[in-house]
């Protein structure tokens, strides 16, 4: 394809892996199961475990039984896939912008859904999230080129401008979201669910909708992957060893768009999932992106499921956003990863 | 003429000029609303002469949210030029590391716990103060890490929001639009109660603030300088920054958390007027008053859609300010 193998090879040497690939591979997909397992198990209503068996089974068709397929295994499938694409958008921002606190967040994206949605909801009366849907989608997609089109330099996209670039384009959207959700209480009350960010109540034809983008975001994640590696010794080193910097940085950053703007298109804004994933991973699997992506995508569907079971069981019989449930988690983390980076 | 006395006239002159800009701009805003009052009318009124329903309306409806302006402005202003300074980075203003966010969040648990408004100043210092012993803990090591204070700073803030964020989806309608207010900046239904509270512990903060002036330009000699000069670098810049919240946060209490005036206004400044000296410090005062309140004159009047907060209109304005600035500047500069 477009890069070399052989130019990232030189980038992980193997004493950096602190943990055999195959227990941290067996370790990430063994967690996956054990969180769904838990997703479809636990919720609101407490349903027996044999019957929820027996559901999965397809032998039982009670009410608890359509809780159980009708309700948590949709919302199962929309946290894995939307996980596992803010997984991947996190580390392909952070690689595509050599910056370990670039995520779909601090690049302006989820803003940019969220005050699409907010305008869609104020001017066309909209009121169920199937029909945000495409708003947010575009949303999304005109602020991550808005913020990509400030940080342009002759030549080349400077990376800690693209970083400053999404996070004051994120204040001002912000702001203007805050500011048409005040100036109407109809926009409000339809809006601030969806801003909390949830994979609740989602219908699958949701997923469905935004799936084709995600498979080609994770295409394009897969492609650039190796050249990521060479962009992470620098764009100098990069380009001397061969590798169109400026075409890894544009599909990187159209996969970063496509999957951001699916996931946060199904369940909302939800923050530090694409930051977090990362930084868990790259300690046990070192920074090789050929591992990394295909980590990312476990990790941040298994923080996502988590977060959704977390916030089930910690306000029963309501719940908590899963979004409000990854930033309560996520803030420590950012602050802690702050920490070791500027050490 | 030596450069000193230059500079130092220069920005007297720019005092003088923003005086007149800011008088004019009180004299405006008292006069524009429902009822159209004469522009010197409506300065006469001010100090109750006039006719009474003239007076009614200018000096209990429009003045109280005039003065907020002019105090959390110019408090935020002073505030964002000291912790820049402080902490030697031009993206280290109170809005940025989240103290006034912290303090809105103070403001909005009083409204969710159902205390009256009075308390409101209180828990905004509260919140502010929590969210700086909170950056203070985990960034302050041996000597301040700028790079580590504002990522510190934005943690705190999505914690904060997410906070905020569960108020609104939690709260009944109503509240929830009162929660909503408080965290986007806004200047609607001050009274003179609040004005008066507030404004008067921002004097008091803000004189402190005038009087250790020179330490922090000892301070900007550097920390082994400032030692040989007999100033404990690590505890004056310490006494200072806390200064420096207590003022955003008072500030926040009045107005909620204005975005981009802690962060700009001290750019303008140090652009019109050079070097910082006492005297820049009042015109960073005077030129933080002048632009929210022109900010909130804009939402309040000139806007299409009624009911917008003012600090809509200062991200507005100042984002694109300071896109610009990071275009023409080197990027070592800014981070």
């Amino acid at each position: 394809m477009l890069i070399s193998d052989r130019s990232a090879a030189p980038v992980t040497p193997a004493a950096r892996r602190r943990v055999p690939l195959p227990v941290a591979v067996g370790g990430g997909v063994v967690a996956l199961v054990v969180c769904c397992a838990l997703s479809l198990a636990l919720g609101a209503r407490s349903i027996p475990l044999s019957t929820v068996l027996r559901a999965l089974a397809g032998s039982d068709h009670g009410p608890d039984a359509d809780v159980v397929t009708g309700l948590r295994v949709p919302r199962t499938e929309i946290g894995v896939v939307v996980g596992g694409a803010l997984g991947v958008a996190g580390a392909v921002a952070q690689g595509v912008t050599r910056n370990a606190l670039a995520s779909a967040t601090t690049l302006g994206v989820n803003a940019g859904a969220g005050f699409a949605v907010v305008t869609a909801i104020f001017v066309l009366h909209l009121a169920r999230p199937v029909e945000f849907m495409w708003f947010a989608l575009v949303g999304a997609a005109g602020a991550a080129v808005l913020v990509h089109a400030l940080a342009r330099r002759p030549g080349d996209v400077d990376p800690v401008r693209l970083v400053l670039a999404g996070t004051v384009l994120t204040a001002v959207l912000a702001s203007w979201t805050t500011a048409l959700m005040l100036a109407s209480q109809r926009t409000l009350d339809e809006a601030r669910f969806w801003l909390a960010g949830s994979i609740g109540g989602r219908d699958l034809a949701v997923l469905v909708r935004v799936l084709p983008f995600v498979v080609v975001g994770l295409v394009l994640a897969a492609v650039v992957a190796p050249g990521l590696n060479a962009l992470a010794l620098g764009d100098e080193a990069a380009r001397a060893l061969g590798v169109p910097v400026a075409r890894v940085r544009g599909l990187g950053g159209a996969s970063v768009v496509l999957l951001a703007a699916a996931s946060v298109a199904v369940a909302g804004p939800v923050p530090f999932v694409g930051l977090a994933a990362p930084h868990l991973v790259r300690p046990v699997l070192g920074t090789d992106h050929r591992r990394l992506l295909p980590a990312c995508f476990v990790v941040g569907a298994t923080l996502l499921v988590a977060a959704d079971v977390l916030g089930r069981l910690a306000a029963r019989p309501s719940e908590l956003e899963t979004g409000i449930v990854t930033a309560f988690l996520g803030a420590p983390l950012l602050a802690v990863l702050a920490r070791k980076a500027a050490r | 003429m030596s450069a000193l006395v230059m500079a130092r006239r220069r920005t007297l002159t720019w005092c003088g000029i923003v005086s007149v800009l800011l008088v004019v701009l009180v004299g405006v805003a008292l006069s524009t609303g429902r009822l159209h009052v004469p522009f010197f009318d409506a300065l006469r009124a001010l100090f109750g002469v006039g006719d009474s329903p003239t007076v009614l309306v200018v000096r209990q409806f429009r003045a109280p949210r005039v003065f907020a302006a002019l105090v959390a402005g110019a408090a935020l202003a002073v505030a964002g030029s000291m912790t820049q300074r402080l902490l030697r980075n031009p993206l280290a203003s109170p809005d940025v590391i989240g103290v006034t966010g912290g303090a809105s969040c103070g403001a909005v648990l009083v409204l969710a716990g159902g205390l009256p408004a009075a308390w409101t100043p209180v828990a905004a210092v509260a919140g502010g103060l929590f969210v700086a012993a909170l950056i203070g803990a985990s960034a302050w090591r041996s000597r301040v890490a700028v790079t580590r204070l504002v990522l510190v700073g934005v943690a705190v803030q999505q914690g904060l929001a997410a906070v905020v964020n569960l108020m609104i989806v939690r709260f009944p309608q109503e509240l929830a639009g009162q929660a909503l207010q408080w965290t986007s900046g806004s200047l609607y239904g001050r009274t003179w109660t609040e004005v008066w509270v507030a404004g008067g512990a921002i004097a008091v903060v803000g004189a402190g603030a005038a009087v250790m002036h020179r330490r922090i330009a000892v301070l900007d000699l550097g920390d082994e300088s400032a030692g040989g000069l007999g100033l404990d670098p690590r505890r004056a810049r310490l006494g200072l920054v806390l200064l420096a919240v207590v003022l955003a946060s008072l500030a926040a209490a009045l107005s909620g958390p204005i975005g981009f005036v802690a962060l700009l206004v001290p750019h303008v400044v140090r652009r019109v007027a050079g070097p910082p000296t006492a005297a820049t410090l009042a015109l960073t005062a005077l030129v933080g008053a002048v632009l929210l309140l022109g900010a909130d004159y804009i939402a309040l009047n000139l806007l299409p859609v009624h009911g917008l907060p003012a600090g809509a209109v200062t991200a507005t304005l100042g984002a694109p300010w300071l896109l610009w600035l990071m275009a023409r500047s080197e990027q070592r500069t800014l981070t």
